[in-house]
């Protein structure tokens, strides 16, 4: 049938995400006070009227599977079709002892599953990109320029720990696939790619056959002058969340209106797992300025240019500056925090005081204690 | 599918004493602590008292009650074998009719009820604020040997001729029921939570609805029916918080009150945690010159001017320079920048204009006229306009009586 599939790459393992990353994917970091980064290439694809999305997982992902559940959160709980989460299951040789080394061996596990879909088109996304892309509109573009594979890219050359990087032509055709550069050139891929179905089955297939794992190298690379490789060029807040610095940055960028209104536009919303938390109460003494609050926090103390998670603590005479409170952490009497990224759980105990920087924000794992 | 007890809640009141407030929701629908509305409290008590089949009586206005109740999905009341279930009047093969009373509209649903053949039905209303484990009532229900057990609580003795009042003897088996005695001879007051043995109910329902001059209530006939049949009538003691929120009044008092857990009212408390659909929104943003206090905010908000001691639903705009102290602001109402809103209670999608006077503090105002600020759902307030205390406003911004 027409239309367009969704597959959600979940697999990577990112080191730079320090102590965010021990216990998840990086899919699954949550972002934005309510939202975990696999969030929003989910609500791209379903804006875009996806019904049908594939998540390819490795490793670390009782976090990613919590928090999808059913899938229900995104109407993707279905009787046919609807969400499907993909552990590798088409074993190899070592395939689920090491990470996949790349999109088509990731695809080529769960091969089998490619031929189930449905649709004729199919979109790739990676589960850490934070963006909210006009899928629909990319598919259109896709569809008229008759393009083999249509890459969507930023527009900037911003350094993404691990980026692949295109330069254009005139026309928007791909003449140069770049990666693993010292300092980035051309446009900053979002790793989201849309193609047929069977063209991706064949690529697959080929690959496979010939060794070859690596969806950027062994393809777009290697064929960018035979295959018609077309971009689209997204000229919006984009983050990719791959270490700690970028998603401290990224985060901080959303105390920007403009950059909310753009990312989460109620026209293509974000849905997230809901929470059942009760009303957000601010006291007496607490002051509470340039900052995103997420329901059921608690804020007796003084919070300033921060992002707070669910069920957030800050008590009488704490002061929280520039930092990120995961769901349920709690800053206790008097302690004083400034460019902390605080895991789930973290409880600061009273009267403490750590400090990191901008440049280098602290994080303190899951449940850790200080 | 048999089930030792179910549930059946009333929601089918008008809320003609909530005003323009209603709109055209029914009462359980308004929304109620910013994100909650009244009719979450019923259902997550049965939800978390392991009560998984429920019946929503409705009638008036039932469109956005239903729409709110959907699958019961929020609450864990999708089950496959119970679940929440919507029961508007219907008609039958001898005709139909609008629910004549509380015992007339369970009467009516008694096929309903016979479906799932309960030992017991917990009978809900849907305007009371409260957290109570209603399987500790059953318990006490099936310790007593009882036909019927009504929950109550110790009412300070002036406020007691305003509730039917129970008097129990040594055991807490009630007595003597007296619905708004002008002399009560006790201070315990129906909280209007009754659980029944069904096939004892179902005999006095059936009883009730063949008297011509019964006004088929609960309050008024089937209750003191039984217990002039000498019925065993037990009491349960509740003394948590509870309100009936069925006015303007005590709407605001009990959102007050969720600011303060010394009420009793804790909603933070996550060991009994009230269940709501909520809606898909950013966090709140609270800007450089946002000064919130002592007050509760909620998702998809947006603050750049003062909030203090008020209850903010989600959805909710205070521009610059605005202040907005003593209110409850329902979903999605703008407050443009420098507006001042004080003691109001402002319906859902209410936009009040830059630099208008919506209520005003009863300190320096005329006791006798002063009163709660009500705006209708969407109710549009013009630039600059004052609206005095006391005051309500439909949705186009008129001024109506009570």
């Amino acid at each position: 049938m027409k239309g367009l599939h969704g597959i959600i790459f979940s697999y990577k393992q990112r080191s730079d995400l320090r102590e965010l990353g021990e216990v998840r994917c990086p899919s699954s970091v949550p972002f934005g006070g309510r939202y975990r980064a696999v969030d929003f290439a989910l609500s791209n694809l379903v804006n875009a009227g996806v019904k049908d999305v594939g998540v390819v997982t490795h490793g670390r992902y009782q976090s990613l599977l919590d928090h999808l559940g059913t899938g229900k959160d995104w109407d993707l709980s279905r009787k046919r079709g609807g969400l499907h989460i993909l552990p590798p299951f088409n074993e190899q040789s070592g395939w689920s002892a090491s990470p996949f080394r790349g999109k088509i061996e990731a695809l080529a596990s769960v091969r089998s599953y490619l031929d189930t879909i449905r649709q004729d088109h199919i979109a790739l996304m990676d589960g850490d990109l934070v963006v909210n892309l006009p899928l629909g509109e990319i598919f259109e573009e896709h569809l008229r320029t008759g393009a083999d594979v249509t890459i969507v890219c930023g527009n900037d050359s911003f350094a993404t720990e691990d980026g692949t990087y295109f330069e254009l032509d005139g026309q928007r055709r791909v003449r140069e696939v770049l990666f693993h550069l010292h300092t980035p050139r051309g446009y900053r891929g979002l790793e989201v790619y849309i193609l047929s179905t069977q063209f991706l089955k064949d690529l697959v297939d080929e690959c496979t056959g010939k060794d070859q794992f690596s969806w950027r190298r062994d393809v777009l690379q290697a064929r960018k002058d035979e295959l018609y490789l077309h971009a689209y060029v997204w000229d919006g807040f984009a983050a990719q969340i791959r270490s700690v610095r970028e998603y401290y940055d990224r985060s901080m960028q959303l105390l920007d209106p403009a950059i909310r209104e753009e990312l989460f536009t109620l026209r293509h919303p974000i849905r997230a797992k809901g929470t059942d938390k009760s009303s957000t109460y601010i006291g007496a003494e607490g002051r509470c300025v340039n900052s995103l609050i997420a329901d059921g926090c608690r804020i007796e103390g003084t919070v300033e240019n921060s992002i707070l998670f669910p069920g957030v603590t800050v008590e009488a005479g704490a002061v929280v500056r520039g930092c990120v409170l995961f769901k349920e952490a709690a800053v206790r009497r008097g302690a004083e925090l400034a460019y902390i990224i605080a895991d789930k759980n973290v409880e600061v105990l009273s009267g403490r005081t750590l400090m990191g920087h901008a440049a280098y924000p602290i994080v303190l794992a899951k449940d850790s204690i200080v | 599918m048999k089930k030792e007890c179910i549930a059946m809640l009333l929601a089918g009141g008008q809320g003609s004493r909530l005003y323009v407030l209603t709109g055209d929701m029914a009462k359980p629908a308004v929304p109620f602590g910013g994100k909650y509305r009244i009719i979450d409290f019923p259902l997550s008590n049965c939800s978390n008292s392991g009560i998984d089949t429920v019946g929503v009586l409705t009638q008036y206005r039932p469109l956005e009650l239903n729409s709110y109740i959907g699958s019961g999905q929020p609450w864990d009341l999708d089950g496959s074998t119970g679940g929440v279930h919507i029961l508007p009047p219907y008609m039958g093969s001898s005709g139909g009719t609008w629910y004549k009373g509380t015992a007339n509209a369970i009467y009516q649903n008694i096929g309903f009820i016979d479906l799932y053949d309960p030992e017991y039905v917990v009978i809900l209303s849907g305007d009371h604020i409260y957290k109570m484990d209603y399987s500790d009532m059953v318990r006490r229900h099936k310790e007593a040997g009882a036909a019927c057990t009504i929950s109550v609580m110790e009412v300070p003795w002036a406020e007691a001729p305003r509730f039917g009042i129970m008097s129990v003897d040594g055991e807490d088996m009630i007595t003597e029921f007296a619905e708004k005695p002008k002399e009560p001879k006790s201070n315990l007051a129906s909280m209007g939570i009754y659980v029944f043995s069904w096939q004892t109910l179902r005999r006095y329902l059936t009883e009730d609805e063949a008297d011509p001059h019964s006004d088929n209530d609960f309050g008024k006939n089937v209750i003191p029916a039984m217990l002039q049949s000498g019925e065993r009538m037990a009491a349960y003691r509740f003394a948590g918080y509870w309100k009936d929120v069925g006015t303007l009044e005590s709407l605001w008092d009990a959102n007050m009150d969720m600011l303060s857990p010394e009420s009793g009212l804790d909603l933070l408390d996550e060991a009994w945690p009230i269940y709501a659909r909520s809606v898909n929104a950013p966090p709140a943003f609270l800007a450089d010159t946002a000064r919130v206090t002592h007050s509760a905010i909620n998702r998809g908000s947006v603050f750049l001017g003062t909030v203090e001691n008020s209850v903010i639903s989600p959805g909710v705009t205070v521009g610059e320079g605005a202040r907005v102290s003593y209110s409850v602001v329902l979903p999605g109402t703008v407050i443009e920048s420098g507006a001042v809103v004080e003691y109001a209670i402002l319906g859902e999608g209410c936009r009040i204009g830059a630099n208008a006077q919506v209520g005003c503090a009863p300190q320096g105002a005329d006791p006798d006229t002063w009163g709660l600020t009500v705006l209708a759902p969407g109710c549009p307030v013009a630039d600059g306009r004052t609206i005095p205390a006391g005051t309500m406003l439909d949705r186009s911004g008129e001024e109506v009586t009570k």
